[in-house]
């Protein structure tokens, strides 16, 4: 045979070999061919990042697919907020959750989405590294903070406390880093402190080199980070689904609310089965204490988020006073509120 | 001598490793590993079944966008180099785009194909195929003029001459505008990876990030791209040692 036939049969050979390998080991399927139903079929894909601001939605994906009704929507894990923002505008994702800030700033801009609903309350903190320089907040004049984004609360939540300790914003640096990167940047001294939601600060005090300098409830009550925010398109045409969608996270907030087993029971099968993160680590940010992220109330509040967006004129990311209205809808949240928790225990088999 | 040909490079390696054992084992922060820590992830991959998992998406993507590259770019770049004026024409806009790193596309990647193998795919695409549109065009442009008037001179027809003269004398410089090329694209699918793709060597880099202190399955994910690297490299040198091929080297 000749060598160029050789090498194109063995090209063929091979491409064959690792598609087939490929399609059997790593592609969803069912997640594939919802994309070839009939409309009114289709499953929304619901865009999240391993952050237990977003743990509403792999808990509910686990616990429905557990029920008799089966699952609701399409979970799917993304890295970062600029890809989930690129597969919302493109309509790769119909839903997903986002920090509250870049919802609002998107709107603003022009693109079609709406908040629906809440991902959770509290849960970020203000970190510094356990026997460092700063032990207070105004000792980070002339020190660097990092933040996950220009537009999050966050970010916003150390603005609130500069102006509760009048320490003046161009008094601290503050630099964007992507949140997993932080805990290892504040170890080795690259930062000296970090603004970040959970499970990010837990990471950094169990590794014993954090310690949290404030929670953001201290100077932010009624605190938001992220939000549930769906395309304009789904809620006009199929609004039903998205109150599925609503019904399903506000379940799976109450039941994360009735004690301890159910958030250490989470922590396991989100740990193992979404995020791929070590049970015990969700574990310290779900129950240490366990008011440190709540679930409820997840409903959309007019007076958060003129707070919110306020600070994000004051502090340059949006430049028009948008309407509560023009970016939330709350009728969602609003026949959401007769819902229940799911009746699924914790500790079923798995 | 031949025999221990593989002794100074195994030595070299050996010497890294134990570098970088002492480097890790004098962090005053214990964060980045050591050699065995990273051995110990690569085998708790192994045995969760990821490794393999990873492994073949990683390599597929790379497999679907070289090979639709190498499709498309080389009679691309035959044709260019064949036909000058095709090539003063298109020239200065390829020389435009040529710069542009494939991560810069990343966005737009997301935006057309949404995320998944297709984005990946595009961006692997991306990368190889001006490398090779250009690698192809230069080939020709190299073939000393003789052998094409020599060519015309027996007579032969244009179609001809591009089979049975242009053809075998371009080979051995594609080759080797075939092995960089393969190099390339092996580099970007690490950072097409990282978008939103749920599997692959680049997902399990910053999916380690995200699992808070698993900087040991970082690096393993490092370790492995490298091997695989060292074996697709060493994969496109043997199809240089055919002997068929190798006429263009004149020496040995």
């Amino acid at each position: 045979m000749r060598p160029s036939r050789k090498i194109l049969i063995g090209v063929v050979l091979w491409t064959g070999a690792i598609s087939g390998l490929h399609f059997r080991l790593n592609v969803d399927w069912s997640a594939l061919g919802n994309d070839y139903l009939a409309e009114n079929l289709r499953k929304l894909h619901v865009a999240y990042i391993p952050v237990t601001c977003h743990l509403t939605c792999p808990v509910t994906d686990y616990i429905s697919r557990r029920s008799q009704s089966g699952n609701i929507f399409l979970p799917r894990m993304f890295q970062g907020f600029p890809e989930i923002k690129e597969a919302l505008i493109s309509n790769k994702m119909q839903a997903g959750f986002m920090v509250a800030p870049m919802a609002i700033a998107l709107r603003a801009q022009g693109v079609p989405i709406r908040i629906v609903y809440l991902g959770h309350r509290y849960g970020s903190a203000v970190v510094v590294r356990k026997d460092g320089p700063v032990q207070t907040f105004p000792d980070l004049r002339g020190r660097t903070i990092a933040v996950p984004s220009r537009f999050s609360d966050e970010r916003l939540l150390v603005f609130r406390a500069m102006k509760h300790f009048a320490v003046k914003p161009e008094e601290i640096r503050m630099v964007e880093m992507a949140p997993p990167d932080v805990a290892g940047a504040l170890a080795v001294g690259a930062i000296d402190a970090f603004s970040m939601g959970e499970p990010y600060p837990s990471q950094a005090e169990m590794g014993g080199y954090g310690k949290v300098l404030f929670l953001a409830r201290e100077y932010w009550p009624d605190y938001i980070s992220c939000v549930l925010v769906v395309r304009q398109d789904v809620i006009d045409q199929r609004p039903e689904v998205v109150q599925e969608l609503v019904d399903g996270i506000a379940r799976s907030g109450l039941w994360l609310e009735q004690g301890r087993p159910y958030r250490e029971h989470a922590a396991d099968f989100v740990g193992r089965f979404y995020y791929r993160q070590d049970p015990a680590l969700l574990r310290w940010a779900l129950t240490n204490p366990l008011d440190r992220v709540m679930y409820t109330p997840l409903s959309p509040f007019k007076q958060d988020f003129d707070t919110i967006r306020d600070l994000m004129i004051e502090t340059g990311v949006l430049d028009r006073a948008i309407e509560f209205e023009e970016y939330v809808d709350t009728r969602f949240a609003e026949q959401a509120r007769s819902q229940a928790a799911w009746s699924y225990e914790p500790g079923s088999p798995q | 001598m031949k025999k221990f040909s593989w002794l100074p490079p195994t030595i070299f390696v050996a010497i890294l490793v134990v570098a970088w054992h002492i480097a890790a084992a004098r962090q005053a922060v214990p964060i980045i590993p050591g050699p065995w820590a990273v051995l110990q992830g690569i085998g708790e991959l192994a045995r969760k079944g990821l490794l393999v998992k990873y492994v073949v998406a990683s390599v597929f993507r790379v497999t679907w966008g070289y090979l639709l590259a190498v499709a498309t770019a080389i009679p691309f770049g035959l044709f260019l180099g064949w036909r000058r004026r095709a090539e003063m024409a298109l020239n200065p806009a390829l020389q435009v785009l040529r710069p542009i790193s494939p991560l810069a596309w990343i966005p737009i990647a997301i935006l057309w194909f949404g995320v998944g193998d297709l984005a990946a795919i595009f961006l692997i695409f991306l990368a190889s195929f001006l490398p090779l549109t250009m690698s192809a065009m230069n080939a020709v442009r190299n073939i000393p003029a003789i052998y094409l008037q020599a060519g015309s001179n027996f007579g032969l027809s244009e179609r001809q001459l591009m089979w049975k003269v242009l053809y075998p004398a371009v080979l051995p410089q594609l080759l080797v505008g075939l092995r960089l090329a393969l190099g390339i694209a092996w580099m970007v699918v690490v950072a097409a990876e990282m978008i939103a793709v749920n599997s692959g060597l680049g997902f399990l880099i910053i999916d380690s990030r995200n699992a808070g202190n698993r900087y040991d399955l970082v690096v393993a994910g490092m370790v492995l791209i490298g091997a695989i690297g060292l074996l697709l490299d060493t994969g496109m040198r043997s199809l240089e040692r055919l002997r068929s091929l190798r006429w263009g080297y004149g020496t040995d």
